[in-house]
């Protein structure tokens, strides 16, 4: 036994890697949110856009049933989450890129952005929520399924965002692309959040929602590794 | 150049044999379609490219039936025409189970034709009013049995798709010609990731836009079945609605290929978008249409259809429609290479 512990234990230059590595995302991360907090006109206005949204919501259907409710909360989400991350690599120009590149690798950079994005997104999920239901009512009858499926569906919507964001900011009109790249891309995810959310708020009776969340992951797991794959393409400019 | 002609083969052999084959005969109803228990009524039964005079009537034998344990044979079988005949049943007084009213399964054997069915056909209703109850049938006096299993080159008779079944030949190759066709450009998109030639852009655009092609191919012949077998061209169902979305990724690929000021860094762009959207295809179309109830055939669970779908005639038709198709799209792929390879070589000499 101890000599196969022996033959498992990583060898001391890993460590350091590891240790460098996960050095270099926190680094990152730092920066992303020093950059935020630098440009605080920026997540105020997202932060205002959110408020605006679910007003103009309620005013135009005061009363909505539990149903309308699941799928206006998630298009406020995903609009939200859109205007949110489509900023993230625009906001920083060619020449800082090029100073990243030197610095660090792609992997790192779009993890940590990925990372940063899926925090901002959870706390614009969670705003909306907040305020959604303080002036429409809150139909949610299992709030333990339901902030899971806030935080799956933050780290599912950033990852496509992210990525989508970096191709579309090379190109002229950034921002239309950023829709039409990313709607068709995100619809699998967005179905299956509106469906595990009409399982917390009991409007469907479905036992095997496991199946749900391991699909959602699946699909996470899939674009998250095509982004690893794919963003060092994307980067070299 | 083999693959061109064996293309062209398969696919005006698929067209041939996929129109000019008949239908298996079947049943299409009965008259009346509703009956009491406890009674003999005289039921006229209507059948599809059915010959039930080349057969004298004491060879034709008919059912309705229950299970396998309830049937009733009909007496007096007289042959009207070609696609009508009449037979007497002695209803018995009790129904199969406690219910009010039963389905019955109308069965009919024919030496020549071979067997034709029609599910649900007849409606059995308990008689509550014991005093009309007259005769004494019983169940299964005369169980289903010795039937007549006929092998010709003929197509499944099918209630609610009936002859339109033959667009299995060309609604479905569609949509294996497109998966074949997008991977073909996925392939081609990496490999211009590791070696950025103007050719592999091409090829990349190419099997795209052929796809594309055969994805809208698919939707219309898919929109016209359902014309006939749903009752209206879009039901919304879900794999209608994931192939839109699905040819949505596909059409803001080639937006964002044009969208750049430099062809070389919009062909890179547009490579690592393709690689992204093709593995987003995968839960739009393997993943997603599980979760919902579709009108499709193997509706829940199945992608595709199960082995009760095709028979072993359909095999005969169906594979090589496939193989035929694909190998036609991937001819229209490779002429469209050629021709913006020619474009190109214009572009450059001006």
């Amino acid at each position: 036994m101890q000599k196969i512990a022996a033959h498992i234990q990583f060898p001391a230059y890993l460590w350091r890697a590891i240790y460098m590595n996960l050095k270099r995302l926190l680094l990152l991360l730092h920066k992303e949110f020093l950059l935020e907090f630098r440009q605080r006109y920026a997540i105020s206005g997202i932060v205002l856009y959110v408020l605006s949204m679910v007003f103009v919501v309620y005013i135009s259907s005061i009363k909505v049933q539990a149903q309308v409710w699941n799928i206006l909360f998630w298009l406020i989400v995903l609009f939200a989450s859109i205007n949110a991350v489509v900023k993230s690599f625009v906001q920083e120009s060619g020449a800082r890129q090029l100073y990243y590149y030197q610095l660090t690798d792609p992997v790192s950079l779009i993890l940590a952005k990925i990372l940063y994005n899926t925090l901002l997104l959870l706390v614009l999920s969670l705003l909306a929520f907040a305020s959604y239901s303080l002036v429409a009512g809150n139909p949610v009858k299992d709030p333990s399924l339901f902030a899971l499926v806030l935080l799956l569906g933050s780290f599912g919507f950033s990852i496509a965002f992210t990525f989508i964001s970096s191709i579309a900011a090379r190109a002229n009109q950034s921002a239309t692309l950023m829709a039409i790249l990313s709607f068709p891309v995100i619809l699998p995810i967005l179905l299956t959040l509106v469906r595990l959310s009409a399982i917390a708020l009991r409007l469907i009776q479905d036992t095997s929602y496991q199946r749900d969340i391991i699909n959602l992951l699946a699909i996470d797991t899939i674009l998250i590794t095509l982004t690893f794959v794919l963003f060092p393409y994307i980067w070299k400019d | 150049m083999w693959w061109k002609a064996l293309s062209v083969v398969l696919v005006v052999y698929s067209l041939l044999a996929g129109m000019l084959a008949p239908l298996k005969p079947g049943i299409t109803r009965t008259n009346p379609e509703t009956a009491k228990s406890g009674q003999t009524v005289t039921v006229q039964v209507f059948g599809y490219n059915s010959f039930y005079t080349r057969s004298a009537a004491n060879e034709l034998r008919v059912w309705l039936e229950y299970d396998s344990l309830h049937a009733l044979a009909g007496q007096d079988i007289k042959i009207l025409s070609d696609t009508s005949l009449e037979a007497s049943f002695l209803f018995p007084p009790d129904l199969p189970n406690a219910s009010t009213s039963v389905l019955l399964n109308a069965i009919l054997d024919h030496p020549k034709d071979g067997v034709s069915l029609l599910p649900g056909a007849f409606e059995l209703v308990k008689n509550t009013d014991t005093a009309a109850v007259a005769g004494s049938g019983a169940w299964n006096r005369n169980p289903v049995g010795d039937l007549h299993v006929i092998k010709d080159f003929t197509f499944p008779y099918r209630n609610v798709i009936y002859e339109s079944i033959r667009n299995t030949y060309y609604h479905v190759p569609m949509w294996f010609a497109l998966m074949f066709l997008f991977l073909a450009s996925v392939i081609s998109s990496a490999r211009y990731l590791r070696n950025p030639t103007l050719e592999n852009d091409r090829r990349a655009s190419a099997y795209a836009e052929t796809g594309l092609f055969f994805g809208l191919m698919g939707l219309v012949t898919g929109m016209l079945w359902a014309h006939y077998a749903w009752g209206r061209a879009w039901s919304n169902d879900i794999k209608q609605l994931m192939t839109a979305v699905a040819l949505l990724i596909y059409f803001a690929y080639f937006i964002l290929r044009r969208s750049f000021d430099e062809p070389e860094k919009g062909a890179r762009l547009a490579a690592v978008y393709n690689i992204f959207a093709f593995a987003s295809l995968i839960p739009l179309l393997y993943i997603v249409p599980r979760m919902f109830a579709s009108l499709h055939p193997g509706a829940t669970g199945n992608p595709a259809f199960g082995s009760q779908d095709l028979d072993n005639t359909m095999r005969l038709v169906f594979y090589p429609a496939i193989i035929g198709w694909t190998l036609l799209g991937f001819w229209m792929a490779q002429l469209r290479i050629r021709y913006q390879r020619l474009e190109d070589r214009v572009m450059d000499l001006e």
